[in-house]
């Protein structure tokens, strides 16, 4: 079981001066103390300790805003193998909200948020999945009746720390791909006066959703993000570059047709579009699934999926060019190439006939031009 | 008493966005909406794109169902070029969808559904001892100990503590719906702890196989994962005895903790086998082909229609009859907004005319959700477990009628006793045996086939976009863990034109159509149903659970 | 500049004027000094062995078999193509400062059509090459408008390959000179798939500029006997000692 220190979010600072600090004396809290004695069936006798162990006690609050998504990256996380999910909920931090697994619903869950938000001011960890939508006043995500973007600007007030998990929170994923019905975008281009960690992947590895939040937890800050937001020890090298199959794309030993000779062998998927050389991810590294597999490793290429934009900037999935807009059904630049390339050529041949018959005529009558000075056998004067 | 309009938004312990509205009267619910909150345009973003890439894309529907989409667009896209897949990605793609139900079903048991029969703080009070008497009664599995239970207890107390409740705040600890004594909610808490761990190891087949999970890598024709025992980077004699392992505990796992738990506490909740039925009206696809999709009669679990409660008599299912309606949603048909669309001529067009947010009310608003009114027939169908173990049973499966008859006999009900909210998930965990079971069955077979010499994974025939048609239209079909889903495609010169998804909580979630019947959600809470407390709505969780809501698939 | 003996006066010619045959004499003149020949065709073997080895690495249509250690095709093409990289940047750099050090046939001004008069005579040379006014070319001793534009566009092109290349180049190492030197670029194009489409579609400008300039260097020699094709390699060319060339 992994254990950080129980309280760096604050400073040293204890719940029973987090309290006094906001006001709630330590009459109050030792009733509240008794209550919870109470509660837990024990004797009154056992207050004074629970008050000792609360007051010593602190789990950093953590609020999960679940925006427009497919629940993949919370599903996800739920996979997630150090700290493991349980460890993760009830001895690492205090998920204060979180739609998929809290207990309560309706009024009751957003008088959680709303409380959880109160009672941690300034000090909350906010954590979303999801993209929000801006078209049309935002009427494409409700909960509870607000907009996706309310929401969101509200939650992200008090918090010490953002981080945007999944493509979806990144930058919008599927739902902004083209055309973006919605007019979906990432939580960076709505929270805009804080930073905002961005766990990329369609979903990421659990592991570097934890990794990073052990890291604020552990380090009291947030880890070093790329030109994009992402955390540098998960995002700073390409899939291509750690890619076990690279000894064969190196040798010059490819899939051309998937379950081939050698798919069967296991050579390198950059002919059946492989995105590795295009994506940052720490896939080959970390591994899915507690070091299970990943997708290269299955025999499927990379489709990038860490990367903005990446259902229209790395599909057709199965070609190594992207499709764009006005290059014609297929991805034919190849066949267009070629084909001007052999057009000039031939242009240029027919041309030069032309120019030859039209010569003829024109060298009849032209004379010969005596030369005046001779060329410095190529030296400069 | 006079009518009280209650607002449950969100719904949790789902997947997506749920807002459910009701209106009760001396403690019963006399009326009731479903209102999916999200919309995302997912058909809209499939026009233009290669047909082999749309399973990725639809695949982002849900990330909790995470393979149904998958599966079921390339289905649709192999229907529409006329793609026969090799026997083992049949198998592949059944091991796969086999183990996303088992584990999906216990998920929802224990970490969605649970807590509305469960209350957490009662497991304090429990003797671990007698936890144990208990659990050992019920299964032999090893974790059964006083000293285990001990364990949990002291943990859950060490939390409870802390002062700090995490996501059980707010829970309705203490409400009188709980009927279990301290030591089974003790029980329920160890495996629902138990169950995390347990999910997390055995999904891992979707690794295998797939590279990932949530959101495993599918083909177009097949599966990419080449098998050849003789190399490291396929799959071979390692990753076959990693995934035999996996089935086992998946198995063992469902045996020995899922089914005496259900069983156990539903002894406890006999009440809520009156409760909850709703439209009476049952569909299945059917599942698992064991030889090739376009074999309708090799599907593990049958496909078939029951209306009315009828199980003496299960219809044939025909695709055409299939259609979805908006007149309550926020969409617009080209045709007019009270007509019913076949998918395959179907449309998005989304068109909000809700109030202004902050929303009070939406159940005086003519159209009031984001999900359309699916209709067989221009009946609303429920689709999912209990769906299509009824029509199982109603079609002579065995293995099914087996489970269906030990979990009658224990709680000393009769059949009408499935049409309820303890007979959805009762019926989802008599599914889940069934599968966890099948999965040895087509571990077999597929080492059965390697072992005869046959190692192809994939049809390359029609991959070129110049063998394809300069039009065709497909149909996938899957039963998906929710329910019954149907993909269609239609392709033009190489590119989608057009792709709709009919999807299990579309018909759940479904609100009222043209003719104002409402779905099965809506229906549901409208059966004899109880709401003793508004403030409080346990009971709505309970039955809404019971049909294991996913809203962003229902969308999408 | 030294080297360009002006031409003694001579009547307006125009070459399709049948009124007025050509009369005069051909007058040796330097035009590209050594840097500039030294440069061209350094740039064009590289640039041949970047579009080659490019092609390959677009579309590696050899393939070896057996074990990955004991090969290394694609890894020695790529290798070629960033020598040739490197070779093409050098030359890009003697260019650069040539621009500057030239004579005037060959500074920044020389690569730009930027007089009124250039535009119209550009128009005349199109109709010449089209064969519409066939006699009607305006002379000029260096690039005449329709070679500023297409050479400035070579360059510029170049200059796409070389950016979009070692913005590609660079991911390999984030930590390295061109990831810092050239990241930049990646999310101004929309992503390293745009870079990289980029890359691959200049290639067939190249593909297609290279037979049009060929011929035309060729043309210009056989057509006007003027050693147009000798002058990237000696330095000069002979022009008629009685035409008036618009950049005397
Ligand atoms: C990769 C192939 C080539 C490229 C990219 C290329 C590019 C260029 C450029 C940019 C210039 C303008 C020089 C300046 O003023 O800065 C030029 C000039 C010239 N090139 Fe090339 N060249 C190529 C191959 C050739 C070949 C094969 C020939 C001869 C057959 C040739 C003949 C010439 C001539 C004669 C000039 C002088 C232009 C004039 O003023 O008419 N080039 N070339
Ligand atoms: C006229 C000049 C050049 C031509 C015609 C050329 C052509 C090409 C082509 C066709 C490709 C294959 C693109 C693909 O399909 O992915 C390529 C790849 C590449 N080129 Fe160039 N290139 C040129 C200059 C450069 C320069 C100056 C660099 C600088 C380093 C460069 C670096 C690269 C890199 C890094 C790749 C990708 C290689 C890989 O991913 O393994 N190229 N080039
Ligand atoms: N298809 C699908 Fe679904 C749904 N509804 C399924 O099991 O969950 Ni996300
Ligand atoms: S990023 Fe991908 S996996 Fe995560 S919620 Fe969005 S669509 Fe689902
Ligand atoms: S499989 Fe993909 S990432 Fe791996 S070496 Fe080949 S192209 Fe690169
Ligand atoms: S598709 Fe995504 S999961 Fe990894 S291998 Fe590629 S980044
Ligand atoms: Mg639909």
């Amino acid at each position: 079981m992994y254990f950080p220190s129980s309280r760096p979010w604050a400073d040293g600072e204890t719940l029973s001066e987090h309290l006094e600090r906001r006001g709630v004396s330590r009459r109050d809290f030792l009733k509240f103390c008794g209550e919870m004695t109470a509660v837990l069936g024990l004797s009154s006798a056992m207050t004074p300790k629970v008050a000792a162990a609360l007051a010593a006690m602190k789990r950093p609050s953590v609020i999960w805003l679940q925006l427009q998504e497919c629940t993949g990256c919370v599903e996800s996380v739920l996979r997630t193998g150090n700290p493991s999910i349980g460890d993760l909920v009830l001895d690492v931090i205090s998920l204060d909200y979180q739609h998929t697994i809290m207990a309560a619903a309706g009024h009751q869950a957003e008088n959680a948020l709303q409380q959880a938000m109160k009672d941690n001011k300034g000090e909350y960890l906010l954590l979303v999945t999801g993209s929000i939508p801006l078209n049309d006043d935002g009427i494409y995500l409700t909960i509870g009746g607000r907009t996706a973007k309310e929401i969101l600007v509200d939650a992200a007030k008090g918090a010490k720390a953002v981080i945007a998990v999944g493509a979806c929170a990144h930058w919008g994923s599927v739902q902004a791909a083209r055309p973006n019905p919605t007019g979906a975008v990432g939580v960076s281009e709505v929270v805009t006066d804080k930073p905002v960690v961005n766990i990329a992947g369609c979903p990421p590895i659990s592991d570097v959703v934890t990794a990073t939040i052990v890291h604020y937890l552990t380090f009291g800050n947030i880890p070093e993000l790329d030109y994009d937001g992402r955390p540098r020890f998960a995002y700073s090298s390409r899939i291509h570059d750690q890619c076990p199959r690279r000894a064969n794309f190196d040798a010059g030993q490819f899939v051309e047709e998937f379950d081939d000779e050698a798919a069967r062998k296991g050579y390198c998927l950059y002919q059946v579009g492989c995105k590795g050389p295009a994506t940052f991810s720490p896939c080959p590294i970390f591994l899915w699934n507690s070091g299970t597999s990943w997708p290269i490793g299955a025999g499927h290429p990379c489709i990038g999926c860490t990367e903005r934009h990446f259902w229209d900037t790395m599909s057709p999935f199965y070609k190594r060019m992207p499709d764009v807009a006005g290059f014609g059904i297929e991805s034919k630049v190849d066949l267009i190439g070629a084909a001007l390339a052999a057009g000039a050529v031939a242009g240029v041949a027919a041309h030069a006939t032309a120019t030859g018959v039209h010569q003829i005529r024109e060298r009849r009558r032209e004379r010969e031009l005596p030369i005046v000075n001779q060329p410095p056998s190529g030296k400069k004067e | 008493m006079a009518k009280t309009k209650v607002v449950v938004d969100p719904i949790t312990r789902i997947e997506g966005h749920l807002r459910i509205e009701v209106q009760s009267e001396n403690g019963r619910i006399a009326d009731a909406w479903a209102t999916s909150t999200q919309f995302r345009g997912i058909e809209l973003v499939m026009q233009g794109r290669d047909p082999r890439d749309a399973w990725a894309f639809t695949q982002r529907i849900c990330g909790v169902c995470t393979v149904v989409h998958a599966v079921a667009s390339c289905r649709a896209v192999e229907d529409a070029l006329d793609i026969k897949i090799p026997a083992n990605a049949n198998t592949i793609r059944n091991l796969i969808h086999g183990m996303q139900f088992v584990q999906d079903h216990v998920i929802h048991f224990y970490h969605l559904h649970a807590l509305d029969w469960v209350d957490v703080v009662s497991a304090l009070k429990a003797d671990p001892a007698g936890t144990a008497r208990i659990a050992r009664q019920i299964s032999p599995w090893p974790n059964n100990s006083e000293t285990h239970f001990r364990a949990v207890q002291d943990r859950v107390k060490t939390f409870v503590s802390s002062g700090q409740l995490g996501i059980f705040t707010n829970g309705y600890w203490g409400h009188a719906a709980y009927k279990l004594p301290p030591e089974v909610n003790l029980l329920a808490v160890a495996h629902y702890l138990e169950a995390l761990d347990w999910q997390r190891d055995v999904i891992r087949l979707h690794t295998i196989f797939g590279g990932k999970n949530p959101h495993p890598n599918f083909l177009v024709g097949g599966m990419a994962s080449a098998i050849n025992l003789d190399e490291t980077a396929t799959i071979n004699a390692v990753r076959l005895s990693e995934i035999h392992g996996m089935i086992r505990r998946a198995r063992d796992f469902v045996e020995q903790v899922y089914w005496p738990d259900l069983l156990a506490i539903a002894g406890y909740y006999k009440d809520w086998a009156s409760v909850g039925g709703g439209v009476g009206n049952y569909l299945a696809v059917g599942e698992f082909p064991e030889t090739d999709v376009r074999d309708l009669n090799s599907l593990y679990l049958p496909r078939g229609i029951i209306l009315a409660k009828n199980l003496s008599k299960v219809l044939p299912y025909d695709d055409k009859m299939v259609q979805e309606y908006i007149t309550h949603s926020w969409y617009e048909y080209e045709g007019g907004d009270a007509v019913g669309l076949h998918p395959s001529e179907g449309e998005t067009k989304a068109r909000y005319t809700g109030p202004k947010t902050p929303w009070t009310y939406l159940q005086d608003q003519d159209r009031y959700s984001w999900m359309k009114a699916p209709r067989y027939d221009g009946r609303p169908m429920e689709v999912g477990p209990l769906a299509r173990m009824l029509v199982a049973y109603g079609s002579g499966h065995e293995e099914a009628r087996e489970l269906v008859k030990e979990v009658l006999d224990r709680l000393q009900v009769g059949p009408a006793a499935l049409f309820s909210t303890l007979g959805r998930t009762g019926a989802r965990g008599i599914e889940t045996v069934l599968l966890a079971r099948r999965l040895e069955h087509w571990y077999d077979s597929l080492v059965a086939r390697i072992k005869g010499g046959d190692v192809q994974t994939f049809n390359q025939a029609k991959w070129e976009p110049s063998k394809w048609p300069k039009t065709a239209r497909g149909y996938g079909y899957l039963d998906a863990p929710r329910g019954a889903l149907g993909h269609w495609v239609e392709i033009t010169d190489g590119k989608i034109s057009r792709y709709q998804c009919v999807v299990p909580s579309t018909w759940n979630c479904s609100p009222r159509d043209a003719k104002g019947q409402r779905g099965p959600y809506e229906a549901a809470l409208m059966d004899n149903h109880p709401l003793q407390n508004p403030e409080q709505p346990l009971e709505i969780l309970r039955t809404i659970h019971s049909f294991d809501p996913c809203m962003a698939c229902g969308v999408h | 500049m030294t080297a360009l003996e002006r031409p003694p006066r001579a009547p307006r010619m125009h070459l399709g004027s049948e009124a007025q045959p050509p009369t005069g004499k051909y007058q040796w003149i330097y035009l590209w000094e050594l840097p500039i020949r030294v440069m061209h065709w350094t740039a064009a073997v590289a640039i041949v062995v970047l579009a080659t080895t490019g092609l390959y690495i677009g579309k590696p249509f050899f393939m070896t078999g057996g074990e990955a250690s004991s090969h290394y095709l694609m890894g020695w093409v790529r290798f070629l193509h960033f020598s040739a990289a490197a070779v093409l940047v050098t030359t890009g750099i003697v260019r650069v400062y040539w621009l500057f050090a030239g004579n005037r046939f060959e500074r920044l001004a020389a690569l730009f059509p930027i007089r009124p008069r250039d535009w119209a005579n550009m128009v005349k040379q199109v109709k010449y090459y089209l064969m519409i006014k066939p006699g009607d070319a305006p002379q000029y001793l260096g690039h005449n408008p329709l070679q500023q534009l297409s050479y400035t566009g070579i360059y510029a092109l170049t200059a796409v390959m070389v950016v979009t290349g070692f913005a590609m180049y660079g991911q390999s190492n984030p930590d390295g000179m061109f990831y810092r030197l050239f990241q930049w670029l990646v999310p101004l194009l929309g992503g390293i798939q745009i870079v990289r489409f980029i890359h691959h579609v200049s290639t067939w400008i190249f593909l297609i500029f290279i037979p049009i300039h060929v011929y035309l260097a060729m043309r210009g020699d056989v057509m006007e006997r003027s050693g147009t094709i000798s002058s990237i390699i000696s330095g000069g060319r002979f022009v008629r000692s009685d035409v008036k060339y618009v950049d005397e």
